[in-house]
Protein backbone atom coordinates (compact mmCIF):
# COMPACT_ATOMS: atom_id res chain seq x y z
CA UNK A 1 0.00 0.00 0.00
CA UNK A 2 2.30 2.90 -1.24
CA UNK A 3 -0.75 5.24 -2.20
CA UNK A 4 -0.51 7.24 0.47
CA UNK A 5 3.13 7.55 0.19
CA UNK A 6 2.90 8.45 -3.27
CA UNK A 7 0.35 10.80 -2.99
CA UNK A 8 2.34 12.58 -0.09
CA UNK A 9 5.30 13.11 -2.19
CA UNK A 10 3.28 14.60 -5.04
CA UNK A 11 1.46 16.95 -3.11
CA UNK A 12 4.81 17.67 -0.88
CA UNK A 13 6.08 19.00 -4.31
CA UNK A 14 3.32 20.98 -5.46
CA UNK A 15 3.15 22.65 -1.62
CA UNK A 16 6.98 23.21 -1.78
CA UNK A 17 6.23 24.46 -5.17
CA UNK A 18 3.68 27.28 -3.87
CA UNK A 19 5.87 28.16 -1.35
CA UNK A 20 9.12 28.69 -3.11
CA UNK A 21 6.85 31.41 -4.73
CA UNK A 22 6.37 34.34 -2.74
CA UNK A 23 4.87 36.48 -5.23
CA UNK A 24 1.98 33.96 -5.57
CA UNK A 25 1.77 33.71 -1.31
CA UNK A 26 1.61 37.25 -1.17
CA UNK A 27 -1.24 37.96 -3.76
CA UNK A 28 -3.17 35.24 -1.43
CA UNK A 29 -3.23 37.87 1.24
CA UNK A 30 -3.15 40.91 -1.06
CA UNK A 31 -6.21 39.60 -2.93
CA UNK A 32 -8.79 39.04 -0.39
CA UNK A 33 -7.67 41.70 0.89
CA UNK A 34 -9.01 44.22 -1.55
CA UNK A 35 -12.13 42.36 -2.11
CA UNK A 36 -13.08 43.05 1.16
CA UNK A 37 -11.56 46.21 2.00
CA UNK A 38 -12.92 47.72 -1.28
CA UNK A 39 -16.13 45.63 -2.04
CA UNK A 40 -17.36 45.87 1.63
CA UNK A 41 -16.77 49.95 1.51
CA UNK A 42 -18.40 49.99 -2.21
CA UNK A 43 -21.45 47.92 -1.16
CA UNK A 44 -22.31 49.35 2.45
CA UNK A 45 -24.45 51.39 0.87
CA UNK A 46 -27.08 48.17 0.29
CA UNK A 47 -26.95 47.70 3.96
CA UNK A 48 -27.87 51.44 4.85
CA UNK A 49 -30.99 50.70 2.69
CA UNK A 50 -33.26 48.86 5.11
CA UNK A 51 -35.06 47.09 1.83
CA UNK A 52 -31.69 45.72 0.69
CA UNK A 53 -30.24 44.92 3.79
CA UNK A 54 -33.29 42.61 4.07
CA UNK A 55 -32.52 40.79 1.28
CA UNK A 56 -28.83 40.66 2.07
CA UNK A 57 -29.87 39.34 5.65
CA UNK A 58 -27.29 40.95 7.11
CA UNK A 59 -26.29 44.05 8.74
CA UNK A 60 -23.04 45.15 6.56
CA UNK A 61 -22.25 44.27 3.76
CA UNK A 62 -18.75 42.64 4.50
CA UNK A 63 -20.52 39.81 6.70
CA UNK A 64 -22.74 38.81 3.17
CA UNK A 65 -19.17 39.07 1.51
CA UNK A 66 -16.63 36.92 3.34
CA UNK A 67 -18.01 33.61 2.53
CA UNK A 68 -18.53 34.33 -0.24
CA UNK A 69 -15.25 35.55 -0.94
CA UNK A 70 -13.49 32.08 0.60
CA UNK A 71 -15.56 29.98 -2.10
CA UNK A 72 -14.57 32.10 -4.71
CA UNK A 73 -11.10 31.93 -4.02
CA UNK A 74 -11.17 28.44 -3.56
CA UNK A 75 -13.36 28.22 -6.83
CA UNK A 76 -10.10 30.25 -8.71
CA UNK A 77 -7.37 28.01 -6.59
CA UNK A 78 -9.26 24.84 -7.65
CA UNK A 79 -10.21 25.78 -11.32
CA UNK A 80 -6.72 26.32 -12.24
CA UNK A 81 -5.14 23.15 -10.52
CA UNK A 82 -4.84 21.23 -13.50
CA UNK A 83 -2.14 23.54 -15.15
CA UNK A 84 0.15 22.40 -13.27
CA UNK A 85 -0.60 18.60 -15.02
CA UNK A 86 0.26 20.34 -18.77
CA UNK A 87 3.24 21.88 -17.02
CA UNK A 88 4.59 19.02 -15.59
CA UNK A 89 3.40 16.90 -19.39
CA UNK A 90 5.59 19.69 -20.91
CA UNK A 91 8.75 19.70 -18.89
CA UNK A 92 9.22 15.79 -19.16
CA UNK A 93 8.10 15.86 -15.46
CA UNK A 94 5.45 13.45 -16.13
CA UNK A 95 6.89 10.99 -17.45
CA UNK A 96 9.35 10.82 -14.90
CA UNK A 97 6.84 10.42 -12.28
CA UNK A 98 5.67 7.80 -14.48
CA UNK A 99 8.89 5.74 -14.98
CA UNK A 100 8.67 5.62 -11.26
CA UNK A 101 7.07 2.35 -9.49
CA UNK A 102 4.28 4.96 -7.99
CA UNK A 103 0.50 4.46 -7.74
CA UNK A 104 -0.74 6.44 -11.01
CA UNK A 105 -3.60 7.41 -8.95
CA UNK A 106 -1.44 9.53 -6.73
CA UNK A 107 -0.35 11.99 -9.36
CA UNK A 108 -4.23 13.49 -9.38
CA UNK A 109 -5.07 12.47 -6.16
CA UNK A 110 -1.91 13.83 -5.00
CA UNK A 111 -2.41 17.47 -7.31
CA UNK A 112 -5.72 17.70 -5.68
CA UNK A 113 -4.56 17.15 -2.28
CA UNK A 114 -2.23 19.93 -2.54
CA UNK A 115 -4.50 22.71 -4.26
CA UNK A 116 -6.63 21.86 -1.25
CA UNK A 117 -4.15 22.73 0.93
CA UNK A 118 -3.17 26.07 -0.53
CA UNK A 119 -6.95 26.58 -0.42
CA UNK A 120 -7.38 26.07 3.32
CA UNK A 121 -4.44 28.39 4.12
CA UNK A 122 -5.95 30.98 1.64
CA UNK A 123 -9.26 30.49 3.38
CA UNK A 124 -8.08 30.98 7.12
CA UNK A 125 -6.55 34.20 5.75
CA UNK A 126 -9.96 35.97 4.66
CA UNK A 127 -10.79 34.58 8.21
CA UNK A 128 -8.21 36.45 9.85
CA UNK A 129 -8.58 39.61 7.66
CA UNK A 130 -12.55 39.72 7.67
CA UNK A 131 -11.46 38.95 11.41
CA UNK A 132 -9.70 41.92 11.69
CA UNK A 133 -12.53 44.20 9.99
CA UNK A 134 -14.74 43.01 12.26
CA UNK A 135 -16.52 40.26 10.84
CA UNK A 136 -17.50 37.68 13.59
CA UNK A 137 -18.76 34.43 12.60
CA UNK A 138 -21.84 33.26 14.68
CA UNK A 139 -20.75 29.63 15.22
CA UNK A 140 -17.58 30.34 16.23
CA UNK A 141 -14.26 28.24 15.95
CA UNK A 142 -16.74 24.80 15.72
CA UNK A 143 -18.55 26.76 12.84
CA UNK A 144 -15.28 28.15 10.71
CA UNK A 145 -13.69 24.44 11.17
CA UNK A 146 -16.93 23.26 8.92
CA UNK A 147 -16.65 26.05 6.91
CA UNK A 148 -12.93 24.79 6.09
CA UNK A 149 -14.39 21.52 5.56
CA UNK A 150 -16.88 22.46 3.58
CA UNK A 151 -14.19 24.98 1.12
CA UNK A 152 -11.85 21.94 1.24
CA UNK A 153 -14.52 19.39 -0.26
CA UNK A 154 -15.36 21.99 -3.05
CA UNK A 155 -11.69 22.57 -3.67
CA UNK A 156 -11.40 19.05 -4.92
CA UNK A 157 -14.75 19.18 -7.34
CA UNK A 158 -12.77 22.20 -8.63
CA UNK A 159 -9.34 20.68 -9.20
CA UNK A 160 -11.50 17.80 -10.06
CA UNK A 161 -12.79 19.37 -12.91
CA UNK A 162 -9.82 21.28 -13.91
CA UNK A 163 -7.42 18.28 -14.14
CA UNK A 164 -10.32 16.23 -16.33
CA UNK A 165 -10.43 18.82 -19.04
CA UNK A 166 -5.93 19.10 -18.76
CA UNK A 167 -6.00 15.64 -19.47
CA UNK A 168 -7.09 16.35 -23.05
CA UNK A 169 -6.31 19.85 -23.50
CA UNK A 170 -2.20 19.76 -23.55
CA UNK A 171 -1.36 22.76 -24.01
CA UNK A 172 -1.61 25.55 -21.61
CA UNK A 173 -2.56 28.05 -24.53
CA UNK A 174 -5.47 26.02 -24.76
CA UNK A 175 -6.32 25.24 -20.99
CA UNK A 176 -6.56 28.72 -19.94
CA UNK A 177 -9.29 30.06 -22.15
CA UNK A 178 -11.29 27.07 -21.14
CA UNK A 179 -10.89 27.48 -17.59
CA UNK A 180 -11.76 31.19 -18.50
CA UNK A 181 -14.68 30.26 -20.07
CA UNK A 182 -15.68 28.05 -16.56
CA UNK A 183 -14.89 30.07 -14.05
CA UNK A 184 -16.81 33.62 -14.57
CA UNK A 185 -20.41 32.89 -15.63
CA UNK A 186 -20.04 30.65 -12.40
CA UNK A 187 -18.96 32.91 -10.37
CA UNK A 188 -21.75 35.49 -11.49
CA UNK A 189 -24.50 33.41 -11.75
CA UNK A 190 -24.10 31.97 -8.09
CA UNK A 191 -25.30 33.61 -4.79
CA UNK A 192 -21.63 34.50 -3.99
CA UNK A 193 -22.01 38.13 -4.95
CA UNK A 194 -24.92 39.34 -5.02
CA UNK A 195 -28.22 37.51 -2.86
CA UNK A 196 -30.63 35.35 -4.22
CA UNK A 197 -33.40 37.75 -3.25
CA UNK A 198 -32.19 39.92 -5.23
CA UNK A 199 -32.12 38.03 -8.40
CA UNK A 200 -34.39 38.01 -11.39
CA UNK A 201 -35.80 34.61 -11.65
CA UNK A 202 -34.63 33.08 -14.34
CA UNK A 203 -31.20 33.84 -12.59
CA UNK A 204 -32.76 32.37 -9.73
CA UNK A 205 -33.37 29.30 -11.30
CA UNK A 206 -29.79 28.91 -12.48
CA UNK A 207 -28.42 29.82 -9.40
CA UNK A 208 -30.35 27.14 -7.61
CA UNK A 209 -28.60 24.86 -9.81
CA UNK A 210 -25.14 26.32 -9.65
CA UNK A 211 -22.54 24.48 -7.60
CA UNK A 212 -21.12 27.09 -6.49
CA UNK A 213 -24.09 28.34 -4.64
CA UNK A 214 -24.26 24.76 -3.15
CA UNK A 215 -21.34 25.30 -1.62
CA UNK A 216 -22.32 28.92 -0.26
CA UNK A 217 -25.26 28.85 0.92
CA UNK A 218 -23.75 26.33 3.70
CA UNK A 219 -21.01 28.36 4.56
CA UNK A 220 -22.71 31.68 4.86
CA UNK A 221 -25.43 30.23 6.89
CA UNK A 222 -22.66 28.80 9.49
CA UNK A 223 -20.86 32.82 9.56
CA UNK A 224 -24.30 34.91 9.84
CA UNK A 225 -27.16 32.71 10.97
CA UNK A 226 -25.28 29.54 13.11
CA UNK A 227 -26.63 25.62 12.59
CA UNK A 228 -29.31 25.96 10.55
CA UNK A 229 -28.70 22.27 9.73
CA UNK A 230 -31.58 22.59 7.69
CA UNK A 231 -29.43 25.10 5.22
CA UNK A 232 -26.15 23.55 6.01
CA UNK A 233 -26.83 20.25 4.94
CA UNK A 234 -28.87 20.15 1.70
CA UNK A 235 -25.00 22.01 0.21
CA UNK A 236 -23.00 20.57 2.47
CA UNK A 237 -23.84 16.53 0.93
CA UNK A 238 -24.04 18.37 -2.45
CA UNK A 239 -20.81 19.28 -2.54
CA UNK A 240 -19.80 16.46 -0.70
CA UNK A 241 -21.28 14.31 -3.64
CA UNK A 242 -20.19 16.59 -6.27
CA UNK A 243 -16.50 16.26 -4.60
CA UNK A 244 -16.26 12.57 -4.79
CA UNK A 245 -17.35 12.56 -8.37
CA UNK A 246 -15.01 14.46 -9.29
CA UNK A 247 -11.90 12.82 -7.91
CA UNK A 248 -12.95 9.92 -8.93
CA UNK A 249 -13.61 11.21 -12.87
CA UNK A 250 -10.48 12.91 -12.74
CA UNK A 251 -8.35 10.15 -11.46
CA UNK A 252 -10.32 7.53 -13.84
CA UNK A 253 -9.45 9.67 -16.83
CA UNK A 254 -5.86 10.65 -15.71
CA UNK A 255 -5.11 6.35 -15.18
CA UNK A 256 -6.79 6.03 -18.55
CA UNK A 257 -4.77 8.58 -20.39
CA UNK A 258 -1.34 6.58 -19.54
CA UNK A 259 0.12 4.02 -21.04
CA UNK B 1 17.43 -14.86 -17.16
CA UNK B 2 19.47 -14.59 -20.08
CA UNK B 3 20.06 -11.06 -20.81
CA UNK B 4 19.06 -7.89 -18.72
CA UNK B 5 17.12 -6.34 -21.70
CA UNK B 6 16.05 -8.57 -24.61
CA UNK B 7 13.22 -7.19 -27.21
CA UNK B 8 11.18 -9.24 -30.02
CA UNK B 9 9.98 -7.37 -33.08
CA UNK B 10 9.50 -4.26 -30.55
CA UNK B 11 6.86 -2.09 -32.92
CA UNK B 12 5.43 1.63 -32.33
CA UNK B 13 3.04 2.87 -34.42
CA UNK B 14 1.71 6.24 -33.21
CA UNK B 15 -1.66 7.49 -33.41
CA UNK B 16 -0.88 9.47 -36.61
CA UNK B 17 0.13 6.20 -38.22
CA UNK B 18 3.66 7.03 -38.38
CA UNK B 19 5.77 3.92 -37.25
CA UNK B 20 8.60 5.21 -35.06
CA UNK B 21 10.09 2.23 -34.24
CA UNK B 22 9.70 -1.19 -36.71
CA UNK B 23 10.51 -4.70 -35.72
CA UNK B 24 13.30 -4.14 -33.52
CA UNK B 25 15.18 -6.93 -31.79
CA UNK B 26 18.59 -6.92 -29.90
CA UNK B 27 19.41 -8.19 -26.41
CA UNK B 28 21.89 -6.38 -23.62
CA UNK B 29 24.22 -8.09 -21.53
CA UNK B 30 24.50 -7.34 -18.05
CA UNK B 31 27.28 -4.83 -17.38
CA UNK B 32 27.21 -3.66 -20.27
CA UNK B 33 27.30 -0.04 -22.40
CA UNK B 34 24.50 -0.24 -25.35
CA UNK B 35 24.11 2.58 -27.60
CA UNK B 36 21.53 3.35 -29.94
CA UNK B 37 23.28 5.22 -32.65
CA UNK B 38 20.89 7.60 -34.97
CA UNK B 39 19.78 10.79 -36.46
CA UNK B 40 16.52 12.76 -35.42
CA UNK B 41 13.47 11.08 -35.76
CA UNK B 42 15.15 7.49 -35.95
CA UNK B 43 12.84 6.18 -33.33
CA UNK B 44 15.35 6.46 -30.49
CA UNK B 45 13.16 7.80 -27.78
CA UNK B 46 10.34 5.33 -29.01
CA UNK B 47 12.50 2.08 -28.10
CA UNK B 48 13.45 4.16 -24.65
CA UNK B 49 9.98 4.82 -23.97
CA UNK B 50 8.71 1.53 -24.45
CA UNK B 51 11.14 -0.22 -21.76
CA UNK B 52 10.52 2.33 -19.71
CA UNK B 53 6.84 1.00 -19.82
CA UNK B 54 5.96 4.96 -20.43
CA UNK B 55 4.42 3.93 -24.13
CA UNK B 56 2.61 0.54 -25.01
CA UNK B 57 4.19 -1.34 -27.60
CA UNK B 58 2.21 -2.02 -30.82
CA UNK B 59 3.77 -5.33 -31.33
CA UNK B 60 6.31 -6.99 -30.06
CA UNK B 61 7.69 -7.85 -26.57
CA UNK B 62 10.19 -6.31 -24.58
CA UNK B 63 11.70 -7.33 -21.45
CA UNK B 64 13.92 -5.66 -18.77
CA UNK B 65 15.57 -7.66 -15.80
CA UNK B 66 13.71 -10.44 -17.00
CA UNK B 67 10.11 -8.93 -16.57
CA UNK B 68 8.18 -7.90 -19.83
CA UNK B 69 7.21 -4.59 -19.70
CA UNK B 70 3.66 -5.01 -20.91
CA UNK B 71 3.19 -7.70 -17.68
CA UNK B 72 4.40 -6.49 -14.95
CA UNK B 73 5.98 -2.41 -15.64
CA UNK B 74 5.86 -2.00 -11.71
CA UNK B 75 8.82 -4.67 -11.31
CA UNK B 76 10.05 -3.06 -14.43
CA UNK B 77 10.03 0.30 -12.75
CA UNK B 78 12.14 -0.89 -9.91
CA UNK B 79 14.93 -2.24 -11.61
CA UNK B 80 15.56 0.71 -14.18
CA UNK B 81 16.61 4.70 -13.87
CA UNK B 82 15.42 6.66 -16.69
CA UNK B 83 17.04 10.40 -17.90
CA UNK B 84 14.88 11.52 -20.39
CA UNK B 85 15.93 13.76 -23.30
CA UNK B 86 14.34 16.59 -21.57
CA UNK B 87 15.81 17.90 -18.76
CA UNK B 88 12.68 16.74 -16.38
CA UNK B 89 14.03 18.68 -13.02
CA UNK B 90 11.98 20.68 -11.14
CA UNK B 91 13.31 24.67 -11.27
CA UNK B 92 11.29 25.88 -8.40
CA UNK B 93 13.10 23.09 -5.83
CA UNK B 94 15.95 22.84 -4.80
CA UNK B 95 18.32 20.24 -6.09
CA UNK B 96 18.77 18.32 -3.11
CA UNK B 97 14.61 18.88 -2.57
CA UNK B 98 14.74 16.96 -6.10
CA UNK B 99 16.82 13.82 -5.28
CA UNK B 100 14.63 13.96 -2.07
CA UNK B 101 11.34 13.80 -3.81
CA UNK B 102 13.04 11.05 -6.41
CA UNK B 103 13.43 8.97 -3.67
CA UNK B 104 10.08 9.63 -2.31
CA UNK B 105 8.60 8.11 -5.38
CA UNK B 106 10.58 5.01 -4.67
CA UNK B 107 9.87 4.49 -1.50
CA UNK B 108 13.15 4.60 0.07
CA UNK B 109 12.58 5.35 3.71
CA UNK B 110 13.77 8.42 4.89
CA UNK B 111 16.88 8.75 6.68
CA UNK B 112 18.53 6.35 3.60
CA UNK B 113 16.72 8.60 0.89
CA UNK B 114 18.43 11.82 3.02
CA UNK B 115 21.85 10.13 2.94
CA UNK B 116 21.99 8.41 -0.79
CA UNK B 117 21.03 12.53 -1.78
CA UNK B 118 23.96 13.32 0.01
CA UNK B 119 25.93 10.83 -1.54
CA UNK B 120 24.84 11.64 -4.98
CA UNK B 121 25.02 15.09 -4.84
CA UNK B 122 28.67 14.76 -4.14
CA UNK B 123 29.30 12.56 -7.11
CA UNK B 124 27.93 14.61 -9.76
CA UNK B 125 30.05 17.49 -8.28
CA UNK B 126 26.61 19.95 -6.88
CA UNK B 127 27.18 19.20 -3.03
CA UNK B 128 27.92 22.75 -2.68
CA UNK B 129 24.67 24.15 -4.57
CA UNK B 130 22.10 21.57 -3.52
CA UNK B 131 20.48 23.98 -1.33
CA UNK B 132 19.84 26.25 -4.23
CA UNK B 133 16.49 26.60 -6.50
CA UNK B 134 17.78 24.39 -9.48
CA UNK B 135 16.21 27.70 -11.45
CA UNK B 136 19.43 29.05 -10.70
CA UNK B 137 21.11 26.36 -12.51
CA UNK B 138 23.04 26.27 -15.78
CA UNK B 139 22.28 23.06 -18.02
CA UNK B 140 25.20 21.31 -17.17
CA UNK B 141 24.27 21.15 -13.56
CA UNK B 142 20.67 20.54 -14.59
CA UNK B 143 21.82 17.58 -16.38
CA UNK B 144 23.80 16.57 -13.94
CA UNK B 145 21.12 16.62 -11.15
CA UNK B 146 18.93 14.75 -13.53
CA UNK B 147 21.32 11.78 -13.66
CA UNK B 148 21.83 11.68 -10.28
CA UNK B 149 18.00 11.52 -9.95
CA UNK B 150 18.17 8.65 -12.15
CA UNK B 151 20.30 6.61 -9.93
CA UNK B 152 18.49 7.09 -6.37
CA UNK B 153 17.27 3.55 -6.12
CA UNK B 154 20.63 2.30 -7.64
CA UNK B 155 19.10 0.45 -10.35
CA UNK B 156 20.37 -2.38 -12.50
CA UNK B 157 19.61 -0.87 -15.81
CA UNK B 158 19.86 3.08 -16.24
CA UNK B 159 18.83 4.74 -19.36
CA UNK B 160 19.86 7.59 -20.63
CA UNK B 161 18.02 9.34 -23.59
CA UNK B 162 20.71 11.59 -25.72
CA UNK B 163 22.78 12.34 -22.32
CA UNK B 164 25.13 15.13 -23.52
CA UNK B 165 22.56 16.82 -25.65
CA UNK B 166 24.08 20.89 -26.59
CA UNK B 167 26.02 20.33 -23.63
CA UNK B 168 29.90 21.81 -23.89
CA UNK B 169 32.81 19.96 -24.35
CA UNK B 170 33.97 19.82 -20.77
CA UNK B 171 30.75 18.95 -19.58
CA UNK B 172 30.08 16.01 -22.35
CA UNK B 173 33.68 14.56 -21.01
CA UNK B 174 32.24 15.10 -17.55
CA UNK B 175 29.39 13.08 -18.12
CA UNK B 176 31.34 10.05 -20.04
CA UNK B 177 33.01 9.89 -17.12
CA UNK B 178 30.16 9.46 -14.82
CA UNK B 179 28.49 7.14 -17.35
CA UNK B 180 32.32 4.61 -17.48
CA UNK B 181 32.67 5.01 -13.78
CA UNK B 182 29.03 3.93 -13.30
CA UNK B 183 30.16 0.67 -15.06
CA UNK B 184 33.32 0.06 -13.44
CA UNK B 185 31.98 0.44 -10.18
CA UNK B 186 28.74 -1.07 -9.71
CA UNK B 187 28.68 -3.08 -12.65
CA UNK B 188 25.41 -0.87 -13.99
CA UNK B 189 24.29 -1.83 -17.35
CA UNK B 190 23.71 1.45 -19.18
CA UNK B 191 21.31 2.04 -22.49
CA UNK B 192 22.19 4.97 -23.91
CA UNK B 193 21.41 6.85 -27.26
CA UNK B 194 23.11 9.57 -29.13
CA UNK B 195 23.67 10.95 -32.38
CA UNK B 196 27.45 12.09 -31.76
CA UNK B 197 29.71 9.33 -33.18
CA UNK B 198 32.41 10.78 -30.53
CA UNK B 199 30.28 9.47 -28.30
CA UNK B 200 29.14 6.50 -29.44
CA UNK B 201 33.04 5.24 -29.98
CA UNK B 202 33.92 6.41 -26.71
CA UNK B 203 31.69 5.01 -24.45
CA UNK B 204 29.71 1.95 -26.03
CA UNK B 205 31.08 -1.88 -25.66
CA UNK B 206 28.19 -2.37 -28.09
CA UNK B 207 26.19 0.13 -30.65
CA UNK B 208 23.17 -0.56 -32.78
CA UNK B 209 23.35 1.71 -35.42
CA UNK B 210 19.08 2.63 -36.09
CA UNK B 211 17.18 4.59 -39.16
CA UNK B 212 14.27 5.34 -39.80
CA UNK B 213 12.69 2.91 -37.21
CA UNK B 214 14.43 -0.21 -38.31
CA UNK B 215 18.21 -1.10 -36.48
CA UNK B 216 20.59 -1.56 -39.90
CA UNK B 217 23.44 -3.22 -37.98
CA UNK B 218 24.87 -3.97 -33.87
CA UNK B 219 28.27 -4.72 -32.79
CA UNK B 220 31.11 -3.23 -31.49
CA UNK B 221 32.78 0.01 -32.39
CA UNK B 222 36.11 -2.14 -34.10
CA UNK B 223 34.26 -5.02 -35.28
CA UNK B 224 31.59 -2.36 -37.22
CA UNK B 225 34.57 0.02 -38.71
CA UNK B 226 36.49 -3.63 -39.61
CA UNK B 227 33.36 -4.41 -41.47
CA UNK B 228 33.81 -1.43 -43.86
CA UNK B 229 36.66 -4.00 -45.17
CA UNK B 230 39.62 -3.19 -43.54
CA UNK B 231 41.95 0.10 -43.23
CA UNK B 232 42.57 2.62 -46.13
CA UNK B 233 46.05 3.19 -47.77
CA UNK B 234 47.11 6.19 -49.67
CA UNK B 235 49.95 5.72 -51.65
CA UNK B 236 51.70 8.21 -53.45
CA UNK B 237 54.66 7.49 -56.17
CA UNK B 238 57.19 9.95 -57.41
CA UNK B 239 57.44 11.10 -60.35
CA UNK B 240 57.67 8.20 -63.09
CA UNK B 241 56.30 7.26 -66.30
CA UNK B 242 52.49 7.03 -66.94
CA UNK B 243 52.72 3.37 -67.50
CA UNK B 244 55.21 2.42 -64.83
CA UNK B 245 53.28 3.81 -62.40
CA UNK B 246 49.89 1.74 -64.09
CA UNK B 247 52.40 -1.12 -63.44
CA UNK B 248 53.21 -0.36 -60.04
CA UNK B 249 49.25 -0.68 -59.12
CA UNK B 250 48.66 -3.23 -61.01
CA UNK B 251 51.13 -5.11 -59.05
CA UNK B 252 49.26 -4.06 -55.43
CA UNK B 253 45.84 -4.66 -56.84
CA UNK B 254 47.56 -8.22 -57.88
CA UNK B 255 47.90 -8.70 -53.93
CA UNK B 256 45.85 -11.24 -51.62
CA UNK B 257 45.68 -8.85 -48.76
CA UNK B 258 44.41 -5.67 -51.01
CA UNK B 259 40.44 -5.58 -51.08
CA UNK B 260 40.28 -2.53 -53.74
CA UNK B 261 42.32 -0.04 -55.48
CA UNK B 262 41.26 3.02 -56.65
CA UNK B 263 43.67 5.30 -58.38
CA UNK B 264 44.54 8.94 -56.88
CA UNK B 265 46.77 11.71 -57.55
CA UNK B 266 49.35 10.19 -58.86
CA UNK B 267 49.16 7.23 -56.78
CA UNK B 268 46.35 5.17 -55.90
CA UNK B 269 43.74 4.34 -52.43
CA UNK B 270 44.09 0.80 -51.23
CA UNK B 271 41.73 -0.77 -48.77
CA UNK B 272 43.38 -3.67 -46.90
CA UNK B 273 42.90 -6.91 -44.69
CA UNK B 274 45.62 -5.84 -42.32
CA UNK B 275 47.73 -3.13 -42.28
CA UNK B 276 50.50 -4.41 -40.35
CA UNK B 277 51.11 -7.23 -43.37
CA UNK B 278 50.13 -4.91 -46.16
CA UNK B 279 52.60 -2.24 -46.17
CA UNK B 280 55.49 -4.47 -46.50
CA UNK B 281 54.06 -6.02 -49.23
CA UNK B 282 52.88 -3.23 -51.39
CA UNK B 283 56.92 -2.27 -50.76
CA UNK B 284 58.36 -5.85 -51.68
CA UNK B 285 56.21 -5.89 -55.13
CA UNK B 286 56.76 -2.24 -56.03
CA UNK B 287 60.29 -2.73 -55.82
CA UNK B 288 61.61 -4.12 -58.93
CA UNK B 289 59.42 -2.02 -60.97
CA UNK B 290 61.07 1.15 -61.92
CA UNK B 291 58.66 3.62 -59.48
CA UNK B 292 59.32 5.10 -56.09
CA UNK B 293 57.19 5.15 -53.47
CA UNK B 294 56.98 8.80 -52.18
CA UNK B 295 54.61 8.44 -49.01
CA UNK B 296 51.97 6.69 -47.30
CA UNK B 297 49.32 7.33 -45.40
CA UNK B 298 47.13 4.82 -43.01
CA UNK B 299 43.81 5.64 -42.18
CA UNK B 300 41.59 3.73 -39.85
CA UNK B 301 38.12 3.83 -40.94
CA UNK B 302 35.71 6.14 -38.61
CA UNK B 303 31.91 5.53 -37.49
CA UNK B 304 31.11 8.15 -40.02
CA UNK B 305 32.28 5.74 -42.62
CA UNK B 306 30.43 2.88 -41.06
CA UNK B 307 27.40 5.12 -40.73
CA UNK B 308 27.54 5.98 -44.47
CA UNK B 309 27.82 1.99 -45.43
CA UNK B 310 25.39 0.84 -43.44
CA UNK B 311 22.33 3.87 -44.17
CA UNK B 312 23.66 5.29 -47.20
CA UNK B 313 23.65 8.31 -45.37
CA UNK B 314 25.84 11.09 -43.55
CA UNK B 315 25.55 11.98 -39.93
CA UNK B 316 26.73 15.05 -39.17
CA UNK B 317 29.65 14.19 -36.64
CA UNK B 318 30.51 17.35 -35.14
CA UNK B 319 29.55 17.41 -31.61
CA UNK B 320 27.62 20.79 -30.23
CA UNK B 321 26.81 21.67 -33.73
CA UNK B 322 24.67 24.94 -34.22
CA UNK B 323 21.08 22.90 -34.68
CA UNK B 324 21.99 20.81 -31.02
CA UNK B 325 22.58 24.49 -29.47
CA UNK B 326 19.53 25.40 -30.63
CA UNK B 327 17.56 22.59 -29.46
CA UNK B 328 18.76 22.40 -25.91
CA UNK B 329 18.40 26.07 -25.23
CA UNK B 330 15.04 25.60 -26.62
CA UNK B 331 14.57 22.91 -23.99
CA UNK B 332 16.12 25.27 -21.48
CA UNK B 333 13.57 28.08 -22.66
CA UNK B 334 10.77 25.55 -22.01
CA UNK B 335 12.38 25.46 -18.85
CA UNK B 336 12.42 28.46 -17.82
CA UNK B 337 9.52 30.03 -19.29
CA UNK B 338 6.14 30.57 -16.73
N1 LIG C 1 3.69 11.26 -29.59
C1 LIG C 1 3.95 11.10 -30.90
N2 LIG C 1 2.94 11.07 -31.79
C2 LIG C 1 3.18 10.88 -33.11
N3 LIG C 1 4.40 10.74 -33.64
C3 LIG C 1 5.46 10.76 -32.82
C4 LIG C 1 5.29 10.94 -31.40
N4 LIG C 1 6.51 10.93 -30.84
C5 LIG C 1 7.40 10.74 -31.83
N5 LIG C 1 6.78 10.63 -33.03
C6 LIG C 1 7.43 10.39 -34.33
O1 LIG C 1 8.14 9.18 -34.28
C7 LIG C 1 9.38 9.27 -34.94
C8 LIG C 1 10.50 8.88 -34.00
O2 LIG C 1 10.59 9.81 -32.96
P1 LIG C 1 11.62 9.65 -31.75
O3 LIG C 1 11.35 10.74 -30.81
O4 LIG C 1 11.56 8.27 -31.24
O5 LIG C 1 13.01 9.87 -32.47
P2 LIG C 1 14.47 10.07 -31.88
O6 LIG C 1 15.33 9.08 -32.53
O7 LIG C 1 14.42 10.07 -30.40
O8 LIG C 1 14.85 11.50 -32.42
P3 LIG C 1 15.60 12.74 -31.71
O9 LIG C 1 17.05 12.53 -31.98
O10 LIG C 1 15.08 13.91 -32.44
O11 LIG C 1 15.25 12.73 -30.27
C9 LIG C 1 9.47 10.70 -35.45
O12 LIG C 1 9.10 10.68 -36.81
C10 LIG C 1 8.45 11.45 -34.64
O13 LIG C 1 7.89 12.49 -35.40
MG1 LIG D 1 14.83 11.41 -28.95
Amino acid sequence: MTLLSDIYYVCWRDMKRFLVQKPRILMTVVQPLVWLVLMGNMMSGLTDNPFTARMLGVEKYIDFMTPGIMIMTTLFGGIFGGVSLVWDRRIGFLNKMLSAPICRASIPVGKMAATALQSIFQVSIIALIALALGVRFSTGIPGFLLMIAITTLFSFAMSGISLSIAIFVKTIEGLHPILNFLTMPMMFTSNAIFPEAAMPAWLRTISAWNPLSYAVTPVRTLAIEGWVWEKIIPGLSVTFFFALVMVFIATVQFKRSIA
Amino acid sequence: MAHIIETDRLTKTYAGGVTAVNGVSFAVEEGEIFGFLGPNGAGKSTTIMMLTTLIRPTSGRASVAGFDVAKEPDRVRLSFGYVSQELAVDDNLTGRDNLFLQAGFYHLPKKEARARCEELLKLVDLYERAGDLVETYSGGMRKRLDIAAGLIHRPKVLFLDEPTLGLDIQTRRQIWQYITHLREEVNMTIFLTTHYMDEADALCDRIAIIDRGVIKVIDTPANLKSRIGGDIVNIRFAEAVQEKIAEAVRAVSGLPVVYSVKPHKGGCIVVVKNVESAIPEIFQVTQPLEVKISSVTVKRPSLDDVYLHFTGRELRNESGSREDAMRSRMMMRRMRAG
